[in-house]
This record gives C-alpha cells, structure tokens and sequence, in this order.
C-alpha cells in the first residue's frame, strides 16, 4: 500500500487496472454528489447517451465526423510526410521550419480566409483541419527524424548505400512504425480539432455540429453525453492504432521493452 | 618467447600527416602504415590496435580512416592500389552494435551481401546460411536485432560487414561492455575471420589495452604530447618481433601482463 505513494516505484499492469478502476468510480461519485443544476449527474448523461445512441440522426453524424477526420487525416498525413522527408534534402529544410513554425498561428484569423478561398462548406472544414493538423504532425515527424543515430546513416555509407537508399532505409522503411506511433499521439488533435470545425460550417452536419446544437438549446445532458462519446471513441481509436502499430511492426514492441 | 616467421610486404593501408580541427586541434600530424603481413603456410590477416584513453579522438580517427569524414589535412590511402578511402571502402562496426532494426537478421545479412562488390558465386540464402552456422546465428536468423544479445548483435554487425566485401574493418571498442566469456568469444572471432583472407585487416580502436594487444600484430599508441595540441601517434608496437602475436594464451603470460601495464603508463 505504502508504494502507491511513493515516487519511483514500479507498479504491476494489474494494481494499475484496480487503481484505475477504484479512481474512476471515486471521480464518478464526486460528480455524482457534486452535480447541481447546471451540471448533470453521471445518470443523467448516461441516460442521455443511452438516448443518442439510439437515434439514426447520431449515426449519420458520426459517419460524416469520420468520413472527414479520414479524409483530413489522410490529406495531413501525405503532406506532412512529404514535408518531413524532404527537410532531409537541405533546400527543403527552410519550408519544414517554416510549416513548424505555423503551429502559432491561430486558426480564427485564418477562417475568413479560408472561407475566400474555399468553394464549399466541406472544402472550408477539410481545410481548417489540414492547416490545424499538419504542423503538429511535422513537428513530431522531425522529431523522430532528429533523434535518428547518425552512425545509421553511417553504416549505410560503410554498406555502399547512396544518400537516397539511406534515406530510404533509415529514415522512410526503418522509422515506418514510429509513423504510426506519430499518427497515433496527432489523431487526438484532429479529433478535437473536428467538432471545432464542424461547428463553423454547419450544412453536413457530424458530432461537432450535434454539440452546438445541443449548448444552443441548452440541452446540459446531451451536450455531456455528446463530449463522453467523442471521449470515448478517441480512446478506442487510440488503442485500435496502438493495436495495429504493434501487428504491422512486430519489432516495435522489443524496442519498447529493451 | 620466439618470434615468428613473418615478411611485411606491401601497404595495405597508409595514413599521412593527417590532423583534424574542429573548435580545436583535435588530431596532429598522425601517421603510420599497415602492411599485409605474409606467413608460409598460413592465410595470415592483420589486426591493429590504436590505443588511446578515452576522449583522446580515437573516434575521429576511426571515421576518417572509414572515409566517414575527411581529415583537415593529410591523407589515407587504401588497398594494394593505394587510392584514397572512400565511404564503402571500409567496414565499421560501432560500439552500440548498429543494425537495421527493422529487418530480421537474415535481411540484415542479405541487405549486406547484395550490396558486396564481390557477389558470392553461391545463392545468397546459402551464403547467409553458411556464416550463420559458422558463427553460431543460425538459429537467430528469424529475430530482430532487439531479440539478440550484446555479443550475438555484435557477431552480426561484424559478419555483415564482412559479407559486403570488406576487406577492411574497424570495430570501435569491441570489448566494452562484454563480460570475460563474451571477451574471449570475440577476440577468437576476429582472429578466426582476420584469417579467413591474406587481406582482411582489422583495426580495433580501443582504451581496453591487454585484450587488445592479445589479438594485435601491431599497435598504435595515440596519446598527446606534454603542451602540445592534437593528439599524435605516440610509439608503434611490433607485437609479433616482440613475441607477443599469434598467441592464444598470451594474455596469461606475466611478460605481457608486464608489457601491458608500462602501456597504461605511456597513454
């Protein structure tokens, strides 16, 4: 009992669950006690998920939300990895910097913009969520690409591998899996980034657009059972990546445990 | 102890007057020579020692000589034509055992072996397979290089730069890190694949001096001058007119323990 207290101590994956579990019904019995008004008690948005998750109207939300995160995750994804492997090439390195660098730029002032230059309401979300996404994914990509031994690079010159082949082994094939772990940690951000977007342009609808529809009407409940299902479904999509990361690259789990 | 019979005859690698600078002068005027050393009856390769305390710029060295990075001045010459080395021309294996990850240690080797400028007049798989049971992998040869140990990853790195084609190969502090059992296995390695050809040529870069020189036909001692920038090779040793190469047991012997110790002293 005393380790769970203190610093440093390594616990096992099966305390780890109990003590997960034990907080969580702690964490829901404060809400429960301390729900008022405003707020709704963990029954109530129970309930209230029980309700949507119900209705064809969620479904059809849901398949627009993934249809887009898809379609931005995947137009993100081509684009930052171009970015990332081309900063290998020094002529290219300035525009990675710069496509970093844009990690500050808020997106408010940009919408205007984007909604200039956009012929439609899904062309302004797909944008909004590619500019919001690809920074952060560049970011983590050079990140990876930074911390790359040289001595690897190396060892392909003592094998006879040109600068391409070593770029090809090393960096591309041979850091293919922590790709995914990047892809991975940046869905998060998309999935966040999502309901943001889907409450600017409104026409398709999806979960973001259910969730301003719920605050505008006050609706507390569906509101909190809408934020628990984006809750939940970006953890599944966590582990569901996790999963595949480890089934595709089955030499990323030794690295983890060496 | 007697030495043995031996001739040295042409370069097989000579280094001059090569400094490097970076912030400071980090290596001095270094020169020396590694000569194929030619024994009747015997397919007899080298091996070299540069000794050095740790941080002297061995490391620097040991790139330049690879061709990894080019000396500020001077020049290394390679092979029986003399041409200056060239990224490929040489071997490395790194202290940390790199390996490609992301491939089994079959691909490691393949990878190696399509890439030699001397392809194998066998099939690959059956070369790969050879070295394998010769060098105890083959029962490794489906795992990833995280799945080795230590000394098993080592004997790949090794192996894969040998099955490039190269004749030449510098193993950066190839003891650290192992324990006595592993210690002898390698130094039998090296001394058993040094002889595989009359050209293969070791060079081990190293501040562990009595396993070093236990292999060694020669050795160079890097170390700096007193107020002097750069470090410089300080003394060559001619291990085998000492009596002290080719000797299995050597390193048990109090006159090279002895040896070993007034070494320590000099670096």
């Amino acid at each position: 009992m005393q380790e769970l207290f203190s610093p440093l101590k390594v616990i096992s994956k099966r305390t780890f669950f109990i003590l997960a579990f034990v907080e969580g019904v702690l964490a829901l019995l404060i809400w429960q006690l301390t729900a008022g008004e405003l707020i709704p008690t963990p029954a109530q948005v129970a309930t209230a998920i029980v309700g949507i998750l119900g209705t064809d109207y969620f479904y059809s939300n849901l398949v627009q939300s993934l249809a887009l995160i898809a379609e931005g995750m995947g137009i993100s994804i081509a684009i930052a990895l171009l970015v990332a492997y081309l900063s290998l090439i020094p002529v290219f390195k300035p525009v990675a910097e710069f496509v970093i660098k844009c990690r500050y730029l808020t997106l408010t002032g940009l919408i205007f913009f984007f909604t200039l230059i956009t012929s439609n309401g899904h062309n302004l979300k797909l944008s909004l969520l590619v500019f919001g996404i690809v920074p952060f994914f560049v970011t983590s990509l050079l990140s990876v690409i930074d911390s790359i031994n040289v001595q690897e690079y190396e060892m392909c010159r003592t094998l006879r591998m040109n600068s391409w082949r070593a770029l090809l082994e090393v960096v591309i094939i041979g850091r293919f899996d922590l790709v995914l772990e990047v892809i991975r940690q940046n869905f998060a951000i998309a999935w966040i980034m999502i309901t943001a977007v889907e409450g600017i342009s409104m026409s398709e609808g999806g979960l973001g657009t259910m969730l301003i529809k719920s605050n505008k009407f006050i609706n507390v409940e569906n509101s909190f059972a809408i934020l628990m299902i984006v809750f939940l479904f970006g953890i599944l999509f966590d582990y569901l990546l996790g999963v595949i990361r480890g089934w595709l690259f089955p030499y990323t789990k030794l690295q983890l445990l060496s | 102890m007697t030495p043995r019979q031996y001739q040295k005859k042409e370069a097989l690698l000579k280094v001059s007057n090569v400094s490097l600078r970076y912030d400071c002068l980090v290596l001095r005027d270094i020169s020396f020579e590694i000569d194929d050393i030619v024994r009747d009856g015997v397919t007899q390769g080298q091996i070299v020692s540069l000794i050095g305390r740790s941080g002297i710029g061995k490391t620097c060295l040991f790139r330049i000589l690879a061709g990894l990075i080019k000396p500020t001045t001077g020049t290394v010459l390679i092979d029986h034509d003399q041409h200056p080395v060239r990224a490929g021309d040489v071997g490395v294996v790194y202290q940390n055992y790199i390996l490609f990850n992301h491939r089994t240690i079959y691909d490691n080797l393949r990878i190696s072996l399509e890439r030699s400028q001397t392809p194998p007049k066998a099939s690959i798989e059956a070369v790969i397979k050879e070295y394998a049971a010769e060098f105890s992998l083959t029962e490794h040869l489906k795992k990833y290089p995280q799945q080795l140990s230590g000394g098993q990853r080592q004997r790949v790195s090794i192996i894969q730069q040998v099955l490039n084609g190269n004749r030449f190969v510098l193993l950066d502090e190839p003891f650290s890190g192992l324990d006595a059992i592993m210690v002898d296995k390698v130094k039998q390695l090296l001394v058993k694949i040094s002889n595989m050809h009359e050209d293969n040529t070791f060079v081990i870069v190293s501040h562990n001096i009595d396993h070093s020189l236990a292999i060694s036909d020669t050795a160079f001692i890097i170390a700096k001058e007193d107020g002097k920038e750069g470090a410089v090779v300080k003394e060559s040793l001619n291990l085998i007119d000492m009596g002290f190469a080719w000797d299995p047991d050597v390193i048990r012997q109090q006159e090279f323990i002895n040896f070993c110790a007034s070494i320590k002293d000099k670096i």
